[in-house]
């Protein structure tokens, strides 16, 4: 766990917890997508989600930003139960998210897509028209947009629209992040991009639960890592930690693999062994 | 072609925001302004253009649901024709006051509205416009049935003014123009960009914290309060009203046809298709009387199938007539 | 007693028609998520085939069952694959409002050709009835339901066991994979909207034996098809079936009611619309996903 000190804070103060996973289960007819999910985000952090495919990430993303309510279980935000809040007031709690297929409002602006989540989103109450529009401008300078602010959004390139939803989610002012998938499709350098824009939202102080399976892009971005497979969880903590653990690696690359490399590892011990029975042949 | 040569169209035309293309509301407000001289200047033509102005308004009432907020109304007929009971209903009881009239009409409808919106609205989009023909339908039968209403036979609603005849002429005029003000403002608020949010996607403007229920009944609610304002107007220079009268298919089906041409969710649209519509069917009905709504299904499908979003987006359109063919390949299977 | 039953038994009669129509409707909602507004119009077609073949050349209106059948194919196809298809990309809206102004030009047309006044189709059976139990069935009325849960029967075989109508479930299951094994899509969608039509000619040539016949007649069967969609579920034989038969029920024993408040006497057989309306929202109250969960926000 990573310890920040808190602003302002002399020492080291108790890291806040943002978000609070506590048992999660999600069952889909006979099948459990997940079960017994606990852990909890630091605020401030910023959690990498990883998986092989079909182990639950997008499910729990789901169950975090209330799209699902959990069989079991519940995901409390500032002490209240995400299931609880109806699906529009979960972004006024301070939760938001970029979903992975990009709709934009079609025949909006790039800004006015932008302005509307500023409009209606966690301060929304506060802003006029024209302070809508003033934020949505310096969102999509942050985000990089601001070159194509007037187009419609029906317009954008694939890469943009990922960073117009990125806008999106910005204008609603969240304390948390969730970014489901949002280097799909970019090439390396605009993964980099992506990476940069990323670091700098969490600099600004919003805590982000990324879920990736680009394996580069999560290590180099996230504090903490948590790892599911089947559903459950079997690894949570920093990167290096993470990654090297034996369980999250048969998970990825499958008990074969794993009981391969044991069996490589003993021969390359035997031949090693033998090298050094053997006296060394050629003598000076 | 694909999604994004339409949006490379749409590039062209200068969006305008949510308000549509700024020259043609100049030229509806222009045109607005010369109606008022009508009662002075052709005073024969009075309940022509009275008549037209009551579409103008209806044309308003449905694009303020079907065209912003993407949720098409069958029913907006049902607010008309409420209006223009409660006109003959305070009538009955002795009071004759135009202000009145479209008071009680704005609030029984709006909350008609609100009431039905409620299991309603909670249908998405198409499944909403069934809805809404039903209830039209339902109240006609149930109106129909009542005493109190007058029954089938209906009711004789009083002059409001005997000496001055062009007293309905203004208060249709000044419905259709509270109606563009309405119009206008919602567009260039926040509401307005809630409603065309719900039209886009509706469960984004839900992840972007617009409550969707909420606003659609808002919505049809200030949809409802302008036909039922319209219909109030309607019937106090009509001098009579029925079942059939108040809620005849043609307040349900023009106002659509209108805006639908015109333009939906802008600002000049209804008024534009409005003014052409009537003009349009003042010279056919002379020589076609039977043809009415033959042409006005005709117009709906070429319309739609020709120019979806309308002549207010045509006029901004720049590019020209390429442009706008290029346009209708965008949809084709 | 005897008047319950007898209610009860009108219902299940006028609820087979009912049946036919909303299976005709729901097959194109739920394959093709069109809500046809001018399914209504096209029932009304249906009888005026059946009215015209009966009076110019005496044919009985079972025997045109075939034909309105195929007149009404025909046309749906035909509508499906040069109009609605131009715009089948387009946002539903559009759809929608297109089937809108088809609805009024078929019913207008109908209008110029066989005029406003009341029609009617009188057979030698029309009027005679049998009792049984101290109910009274029409003979008509019978035939009807017979006639309605045979084609019932038979649509409900050919779409599982036929390779088209197989290739209709699949495409309506996962157009995705439907494709990768072969169906062509804008085919199928064409003749699902031809069978709509077909259905809806079949059920018009039923409600001529029963009912008056005039342009408009369509609207009143459009709103119940779709109330009966929502009771029943969408895309189901068995559904449109079961929805038939209970909305039958209902609008029967809803127009004996005979009652008066105050001095305001209220009589349920001119309410039949109103009926429609409460039983939806019924529905949609107590049910807010409806029977089929995609109806709701």
């Amino acid at each position: 766990m990573s310890a920040q000190p808190a602003p302002g804070g002399a020492g080291v103060a108790a890291p806040e917890v943002a978000l609070r996973i506590t048992d999660v289960g999600m069952r889909f007819g006979g099948l459990w997508a997940l079960s017994e999910v606990s852990f909890d985000v630091e605020r401030g952090s910023v959690l990498g989600l990883i998986g092989p495919n079909g182990s639950g990430k997008t499910t729990l993303m789901n169950v975090i930003s209330g799209v699902y309510k959990p069989t079991t279980g519940a995901v409390t935000y500032a002490g209240k139960r995400i299931a609880d809040v109806p699906t529009h007031d979960v972004c006024h709690l301070g939760i938001a998210r970029t979903f992975q297929v990009v709709k934009p409002f079609a025949s909006l602006s790039v800004r006015e897509n932008v302005a509307v989540g500023a409009m209606y989103g966690r301060n929304g109450g506060k802003r006029s028209t024209r302070a809508s529009f003033e934020r949505a401008q310096e969102l999509l300078e942050i985000v990089g947009l601001a070159r194509v602010a007037e187009r419609p959004a029906s317009d954008l390139t694939i890469p943009d629209r990922k960073r117009l939803e990125v806008a999106k989610a910005l204008a609603l002012d969240p304390d948390v992040l969730l970014l489901d998938e949002v280097m799909a499709g970019l090439n390396a350098t605009e993964v980099d991009e992506a990476l940069e824009l990323l670091r700098d939202v969490n600099r600004r102080g919003v805590t982000l639960i990324v879920v990736e399976h680009l394996m580069k892009a999560i290590v180099s971005i996230s504090t903490t890592i948590v790892v599911l497979a089947e559903g459950k969880k079997i690894a949570q903590g920093a990167p290096s930690t993470v990654l090297a653990s034996p369980q999250v690696i048969e998970a990825y690359l499958g008990s074969r693999w794993v009981k391969r490399q044991e069996q490589l590892k003993t021969i390359e011990a035997q031949r090693a062994e033998a090298v050094q029975i053997q006296p060394p042949e050629a003598t000076a | 072609m694909s999604v994004a040569s339409t949006g490379a169209v749409l590039r062209k035309i200068g969006l305008g925001g949510i308000t549509g293309n700024r020259t043609a509301l100049l030229i509806s407000l222009g045109l607005m302004a010369l109606l008022l001289f009508v009662p002075l200047a052709l005073p024969g033509y009075q309940t022509l253009f009275r008549t037209t102005l009551v579409f103008v308004a209806l044309a308003y009432a449905w694009n303020m649901i079907g065209g912003y907020t993407g949720y098409v109304s069958f029913g907006n007929m049902v607010f008309f024709g409420l209006g223009t009971y409660c006109a003959a209903l305070l009538s009955a009881r002795g009071i004759d006051n135009l202000v009145a009239d479209i008071a009680l009409a704005v609030v029984v409808n709006a909350a008609f509205a609100a009431i039905i919106g409620f299991p309603v609205l909670r249908l998405k989009g198409h499944y909403f416009g069934i809805a809404t023909l039903g209830t039209a339908l339902a109240v006609t039968d149930i109106v129909g049935n009542l005493d109190v209403f007058g029954g089938t036979g209906g009711l004789a609603v009083k002059q409001v003014d005997e000496a001055h005849f062009a007293i309905y002429y203004y208060a249709a005029w000044l419905v259709a123009a509270g109606a563009i003000a309405i119009t206008f403002f919602v567009a260039r608020s926040k509401v307005g960009y809630a409603f065309v949010a719900i039209r886009e996607n509706e469960d984004a403007a839900a992840v972007l914290g617009i409550s969707a229920t909420k606003y659609k009944i808002l919505a049809w609610a200030i949809s409802a309060a302008i036909a039922g304002a319209a219909g109030a107007v309607y019937a106090r220079g009509n001098g009579f009203i029925d079942p059939s009268i108040a809620f005849a298919e043609d307040f349900n089906v023009y106002p659509i046809v209108m805006t639908l041409l015109g333009g939906t969710g802008t600002v000049a649209g209804p008024f534009v298709g409005a003014l052409i519509l009537s003009a349009v069917n003042e010279t056919l009905g002379h020589t076609f009387l039977k043809l009415h709504s033959l042409f006005f299904g005709a117009v709906i499908v070429l319309v739609v199938l020709l120019l979806p979003r309308g002549l207010v987006w045509l006029i901004g359109l720049r590019g020209g007539v390429r442009t706008w063919v290029k346009s209708l390949q965008g949809y084709k299977a | 007693m005897h008047l319950l039953a007898q209610d009860l038994v009108n219902g299940i009669l006028a609820g087979g028609i009912l049946a036919v129509v909303a299976l005709g409707f729901s097959l194109v909602w739920g394959i093709m998520n069109i809500i046809n507004l001018a399914h209504g119009a096209f029932v009304m077609l249906g009888a005026y085939v059946t009215w015209q073949l009966f009076t110019s050349f005496h044919l009985d209106p079972f025997l045109s069952l075939p034909i309105s059948f195929v007149v009404l194919f025909v046309l749906g196809y035909l509508i499906q694959r040069f109009i609605i298809n131009w715009v089948a990309r387009a946002p539903v809206l559009t759809t929608f409002l297109l089937t809108f102004g088809l609805s009024l030009l078929v019913v207008n047309i109908a209008l110029l050709i066989w005029t406003g006044d009341t029609r009617g189709v009188t057979t030698a059976y029309s009027g005679s009835n049998f009792t049984i139990g101290g109910i009274t069935v029409p003979w008509a009325k019978l035939y009807t339901l017979i006639a309605a849960l045979v084609i019932t029967g038979v649509m409900y075989v050919w779409l599982h066991r036929s390779k088209t109508g197989r290739a209709i479930r699949a495409t309506s299951m996962d157009i995705g994979a439907a494709q990768l094994a072969g169906v062509r899509v804008a085919q199928i969608y064409s003749i699902v909207f031809g069978l709509g039509a077909g259905l809806a000619g079949v059920a018009g040539t039923l409600v001529s034996l029963s009912y008056s016949l005039n342009p408009a007649m369509g609207q009143p069967f459009l709103i119940k098809g779709f109330v009966v969609c929502v009771l029943g579920g969408l895309g189901s034989v068995e559904g449109a079936l079961v929805g038939g038969l209970t909305y039958g029920i209902v609008e029967s024993f809803a127009s004996q009611l005979d009652f008066s408040i105050g001095s305001q006497h209220i009589s349920g057989a001119g309410l039949q619309d109103a009926v429609a309306l409460v039983v939806l929202l019924v529905v949609l109250i107590f049910r807010p996903t409806g029977i089929m969960g995609r109806a709701t926000a």
